[in-house]
């Protein structure tokens, strides 16, 4: 028998035993029980140690709100830090453990830290790492170095180095209504909503719908109140109409009523099923959302009040009637409002020994009394807690006199003996999503809690939520919340009946003891009521300051238990009201979200790829594959033994000096059709489409409206209104919605249509001496001479007879077409091209290869079209048309644009024999250490088969004035430095014989 | 945020392209007027409060849509295809 | 003719996967089609080409927006956009005629046999598998039958028709059906899945 666990009661099965470890020490729990309520059935109260000082701390909640129990869980070979103990339901093999701690939790060094708690109060980063200068240290870096050390003291658990091995998804739901708590008042609203035939979604962030009926030890109906639940639980879950989430937390609430929730559904296993996420997330949209939130009980803040053993009164009375556990066996309450004799009357009901409430105010209500006499007690009333005993445990708590109205101590401390302390500051309804929505809480002076604002979005209040606190309430708020989303009106129907009555929960304004001694305010930070008044001393008064300057509320735990004491302090200390020192605005999330679930299926697999339907060709025969944007292309094909520096050489040689091939397919391709789409062409295009003939192709460059360069390639006149555009890889998607702006918006009139077709149509560019030969050797239906097919031809025919559309260009100065066929015949023209070039030693190659054959032919490509360059810029102005306007054309001729230095295409021959390197910097004089002023940049470089030299291009101050120059490249990086030749960017065959012979 | 696109109906923003001012007025195509084109290409307002901008329903029909938002409040105010949106560009 | 090549790998094998110890969820197939193509009206001339399409087609097209329809002999058409509709067959030569037939003051059909790669996914947890990819509500009301929507799953453009109460197609981009293939995978695994 477990030492804390009651004889009988409470909603754990215990014919189930579960067990798990903490921190290495094998213990048991239940079937329903949390790691929290299983530790402290077990007799084990200190569970962590605190943030700056290392202080022993026990569990302080029963819930989500949990500042002081996070353990790390240690699941499929990786650490999990900083998860409440109080969320975790416990499985088999469970491995948690304790942290900030060395070397283990009872005896921890840190804690050394408390005796320095004066050095470390607030704004102790900023104040230090400002600091002196201390002979030759210079002060910040020396005190950088200690940072590192005082860091490392300071803490919460520690994440993993290890990739996650979890498996998390993404969903969507719509929704008429969502309704986030399932407590009474949410489940209520979700009855009434789907009775008028409303598309329900229920989120509890609880692995079981109740809420506090789960716990109250109230009857409704004369049923315990977790029976009734979980019959009108079970009603609801039998309809199609609605969905029942439970283990779903939402943590953020967005524009048109967007709700983010994250599903905990496999963390209360060890491992999840196959192919089942451990958690899920979820993007609800709906079209009005229930707010049944509920509240949460605040502490009130005395001198030595974060001992373990203290915890606060609701989540005592939820360990004692829910989980059947008695955290103390000498309880003493200490409350300024009636729920703490609730809670101590269920104690005692389940067999704990209430050995005194402590009540700050000077008169309780009659029903308070009787609940005192019930728990075994009369209460101290005008008295306050104002310091506490005890090491790893407590021992006793001293009492003192007390006035409500002036907040004064009188008379001398008592000592009382306990080991346990149930605190009660009264309820704070929990409004972080609708702060979220767009609105600001509103201070409600008598019940002394912040209250919902109006809405800012569709969503209606429910329950606790709206700081009513009965069960009665709940029952009508959440049935006139469903009904009200169903557009109908509150009901006047009978509720079920309540026993007992509800109390009246309003709190005395009392939120701090002040006595001497520390006093937390936020346990995870530990923040002290201090540090807010040296805040306040310091000119830090704002919400705002307050909360960066002393951390306070920014702990995992979003200052859950903290923030309305810490305002009710800093109010104090201002002399004002709680409502004039203001709230911060809550943010997304509620609650913890692990960045795996918001990546969720992309985690690991950022972007999909695409592949050309030659793919799998080019993976058979070896070919290094690169990406290219989504794309992948072959880099190389590389013979045995070969260096990509080999292999490129190869394919390029083989290229000049037969034939090769290469997949083009990645090129953007759009149909551009209709009666207008020569003009539309013409407007887009700084050169002339309208006059291209039928059956030929032209080279065109677009320019961006401020006069650069944009995109380049070639379009083939198909038909009178039929033209095909390619772009290049890269900008395929821009060039698309470029073309598709131009269409909706500046010129609505012209009938063009345009569609993607890029993957319509494999390419596979022949080029070569010998390409025609190939082309000879397996096209049919069409002849392939120069006659037929000049350069910038077109013609159309069949290969092993798959259709095919044949154009001559060349990107790399040889003799070359582009074959293109439908995609679903790509491998198979490929496989036959391939066997028509074999008597000429067909050689495939990639983009190596590509990029080597284009920069001795002098091409640009995507890195001298760098968004900084003009046509001039690229001695492409010969495609500047003077007779008709085009887009760029307002604005390419300011002057700054045609500047005689401006950085313009060059090329450069190495003069050393050794490698250019791309990006590296040119410069007229100086050296490796000290090179000079830079004069541009190499855009690319390769090895010139041709040249038997290392080539590039590069884009220089001045251009073509600077040719037969020499200079230096200046590449610090790669640590190189040497001279270069610069000469034109034609290396190779600059009047064009072979592409047009 | 959403945007209740004409055609698709209420989508969420990430299927959409923010393409730009729709208050600006473009010179016609032919106009030398240099100051006109810079103001067309560089010159935005940028106002806290309603705002008229061309997006794009790229992840859906592909249209571009004129939307009326409130910059402070993410409110969106009016949606309307860019192609009946009087004047295009130029309105 | 030339046999077209699937564009989906080796990865892509039929059988049953996933957590499929209770049956599978959904099936998933590479819907072979014969034609596909984009048809696209000149403003005004919505009915127009409608009507055209519904003739040649064999369908009841209409040009509301989303709006689609099928035929017994697996025909069918969809609105993906401002008088623009996907049309797709068994028949590889209805391409060609819609492209010969539709005349150019009505509008222009361009040829997408090759481009586009259709999935089939039916069963009964099919919505439940599309839902994590598309922020779509795919409930029989809100999407009935016939109709299309035309969407993103981040990068990828998908084009999608409701072919029954529980069977949708959905149209990628040729070059990414690899890609898609993987993502629509992972989505069943939790219901298990059989490919065809």
């Amino acid at each position: 028998m477990s030492p804390r666990r009651t004889s009988a009661g409470g909603l754990i099965d215990r014919t189930r035993t579960i067990r798990f470890t903490f921190d290495g020490e094998s213990l048991t729990g239940h079937a329903g029980d949390t790691l929290a309520s299983a530790l402290l059935a077990s007799g084990i109260s200190l569970m962590g140690r605190s943030f700056k000082y290392h202080r022993p701390r026990g569990v302080f909640t029963a819930g989500i709100d949990e500042p002081n129990a996070l353990v790390t869980l240690l699941r499929e070979g990786v650490r999990e830090p900083n998860i409440p103990a109080t969320q975790i339901q416990i499985y088999d093999g469970l491995r948690a453990e304790s942290q900030n701690r060395f070397p283990s939790l009872a005896w921890d060094i840190g804690a050394v830290n408390q005796l320095g708690g004066r050095l470390l109060g607030a704004g102790f980063y900023y104040k230090t790492f400002m600091g002196p200068v201390m002979g030759p240290l210079k002060g910040t870096r020396f005190w950088m170095m200690c940072e590192h050390f005082i860091r490392r003291a300071a803490g919460l658990g520690r994440a993993d180095f290890e990739p996650d091995p979890s498996h998390y998804e993404q969903t969507n739901a719509f929704c008429d209504v969502l309704i986030v708590g399932g407590g009474i008042a949410g489940l209520m609203a979700a009855e009434a909503a789907a009775k008028a035939g409303k598309r329900v979604i229920l989120a509890e962030q609880e692995p079981i719908t109740g809420g506090f009926a789960r716990w109250s030890g109230e009857t409704i109906e004369g049923k315990p109140a977790h029976e009734w639940v979980s019959n009108l639980t079970a009603r609801l879950a039998s309809l199609d109409h609605v969905r029942l989430l439970t283990r779903t937390a939402v943590w953020g609430y967005y524009d048109g009523n967007t709700l983010a929730a994250l599903e905990r559904v496999n963390d209360h296993v060890a491992r999840p099923p196959k192919g089942h996420p451990r958690q899920r997330h979820w993007t609800i949209r709906a079209t009005d959302v229930v707010l049944a939130t509920g509240a949460l009980e605040r502490p009130i803040v005395f001198p030595g009040n974060d001992r373990p053993g203290i915890m606060l009164a609701g989540a005592m009375r939820r360990y004692a009637e829910e989980f059947g556990v008695l955290p103390g066996s000498r309880t003493i309450f200490f409350t300024n409002n009636d729920s703490a004799y609730e809670a101590a009357a269920n104690l005692r009901r389940a067999g704990g020994h209430v050995a005194a409430i402590v009540d700050v105010r000077a008169k309780i209500s009659s029903a308070a009394s009787e609940l005192a006499t019930a728990a075994g007690v009369s209460p101290l009333i005008g008295h306050a807690i104002v310091g506490s005993r005890g090491g790893k445990a407590l021992s006793r708590v001293f009492v003192q006199a007390f006035d409500a109205a002036s907040g004064t101590l009188s008379g001398d401390a008592r000592q009382l003996e306990c080991d346990s302390l149930a605190v009660s500051g009264g309820w704070q309804p929990v409004l972080h999503l609708a702060s979220q929505a767009g609105a600001k809480p509103v201070w409600d002076g008598e019940k002394q809690a912040f209250l919902p604002p109006p809405p800012t979005q569709r969503w209606t209040g429910a329950g606790a939520f709206l700081g009513k606190f009965g069960t009665t309430d709940a029952l009508a708020s959440g049935r006139d919340a469903g009904l009200k989303c169903a557009g109908k009106r509150a009901s006047r129907g009978q509720l079920p009946a309540i026993a007992p009555e509800a109390l009246d929960l309003t709190p005395a304004p009392v939120l701090e003891i002040r006595a001497r001694g520390r006093a937390f305010v936020d346990f995870q930070h530990d923040v002290t009521a201090d540090d807010v008044r040296l805040a306040h001393r310091e000119g830090f008064v704002s919400v705002e300051h307050l909360k960066r300057y002393t951390t306070l509320g920014m702990a995992t735990d979003q200052g859950k238990t903290s923030n309305v004491p810490g305002l009710a302090i800093m109010a104090t200390a201002r002399g004002i009201t709680i409502p004039e020192v203001g709230t911060t605005r809550f943010r997304p999330p509620y609650s913890p979200v692990a960045i795996g679930a918001l990546a969720a299926e992309r985690y690991g697999d950022l972007k999909p790829e695409r592949y050309t339907p030659m793919h799998d060709w080019h993976v058979e025969r070896g070919a290094e594959m690169t990406p290219a944007g989504l794309w992948n292309r072959p880099l190389i094909y590389a013979a045995a033994g070969e260096t990509v520096e080999q292999a490129y050489i190869r394919e390029a040689a083989a290229v000049r000096r037969s034939v090769g091939i290469v997949d083009v397919s990645t090129l953007g391709k759009i149909a551009v059709k209709g009666p207008d789409a020569a003009t539309f062409l013409d407007r887009v295009y700084t050169n002339t489409f309208s006059t291209l003939k039928v059956g030929k192709a032209r080279y065109g460059l677009m320019l961006r409206e401020d006069g650069i360069a944009f995109d380049d390639g070639t379009t083939w006149r198909l038909g009178e209104t039929n033209f095909l555009v390619t772009t290049t890889t890269a900008n395929a998607g821009a060039v698309m919605q470029h073309l598709e702006y131009c269409l909706d918006i500046l010129w609505p009139e012209l009938k063009v249509h345009l569609t993607s077709v890029t993957d319509q149509w494999a390419g596979a560019a022949i080029a070569g001496p010998k390409a025609r030969a190939v082309l000879e050797g397996c096209v049919t239906g069409t002849k392939v001479d120069n006659e037929t097919l000049p350069f910038m031809g077109i013609v159309h025919g069949q290969i092993d007879r798959a259709p095919v559309m044949i154009c001559r260009l060349s990107f790399s100065g040889e003799l070359a077409y582009e074959v293109y066929s439908g995609a679903g015949h790509g491998t198979h023209v490929w496989e036959t091209l391939m066997e028509a070039g074999e008597p000429f030693d067909i050689t495939p190659y990639g983009m190596e290869a590509l990029g080597a054959l284009r920069i001795e032919k002098g091409h640009v490509t995507g890195a001298e079209i760098d968004g900084r360059t003009t046509a001039r810029d690229l001695y492409l102005d010969w495609m500047l048309s003077k007779k008709k306007p085009f887009i760029g054309s307002g604005l390419m001729d300011r002057p700054a644009l045609i500047d005689k230095n401006r950085l313009r295409l060059v090329g450069v021959i190495s003069l050393d024999g050794q490698k250019l390197g791309g990006g590296a910097h040119l410069v007229e004089r100086g050296s490796a250490d000290e090179p000079g002023e830079s004069i541009g940049h190499v855009t690319a470089f390769c090895y010139s088969p041709t040249l038997q030299n290392y080539i590039g291009l590069a884009l220089v101050r001045g251009g073509k004035l600077r040719h037969g120059t020499r200079a230096y490249l200046s590449d610090p990086l790669r640590g190189r430095f040497g001279q270069v030749e610069i000469v034109s960017h034609h290396f190779f065959d600059p009047d064009g014989e072979r592409m047009h012979g | 945020m959403l945007i209740d696109c004409p055609h698709c109906g209420s989508r969420d923003l990430a299927e959409f392209s923010y393409q730009g001012d729709a208050t600006r007025a473009r010179p016609d195509l032919a106009s030398t007027d240099t100051k006109a084109w810079l103001d067309y290409v560089y010159n935005r307002p940028n106002p806290a409060g309603r705002h008229r901008e061309f997006w794009q329903h790229a992840g859906g029909c592909r249209a571009h849509l004129v939307v009326e938002r409130d910059t402070l409040t993410h409110e969106i105010l009016t949606v309307a295809f860019a192609r009946d949106a009087a004047g295009g560009d130029a309105a | 003719m030339v046999e077209r090549a699937s564009p989906l790998g080796s990865d892509f094998r039929p059988g049953f996967h996933g957590d499929f110890a209770e049956g599978t969820g959904v099936t998933i197939l590479e819907a072979i089609k014969g034609s596909i193509v984009e048809a696209n009206a000149w403003p005004g001339e919505e009915k127009t080409l409608t009507e055209n399409l519904s003739a040649i087609c064999r369908l009841k097209l209409s040009a509301a927006p989303g709006s689609g329809a099928a035929n017994r002999e697996g025909t069918c058409a969809f609105n993906i956009g401002p008088g623009r509709f996907l049309l797709s067959g068994q028949d590889e030569a209805l391409a060609g005629d819609l492209i010969a037939a539709i005349d150019e003051t009505t509008g222009t059909v361009t040829d997408l046999s090759h481009g586009r790669t259709v999935f089939a996914i039916e069963g009964s947890q099919v919505e439940w598998v599309l839902a994590k990819l598309f922020a779509l509500d795919f409930s029989l009301s809100a999407f009935p039958v016939h109709t299309g929507r035309a969407t993103a799953h981040h990068d990828l453009f998908v084009q999608i028709q409701r072919r029954g109460e529980k069977r949708f197609e959905l149209y990628v981009f040729r070059s990414f059906a690899r890609a898609f293939a993987k993502t629509l995978r992972r989505a069943s695994e939790d219901v298990g899945y059989t490919i065809r």
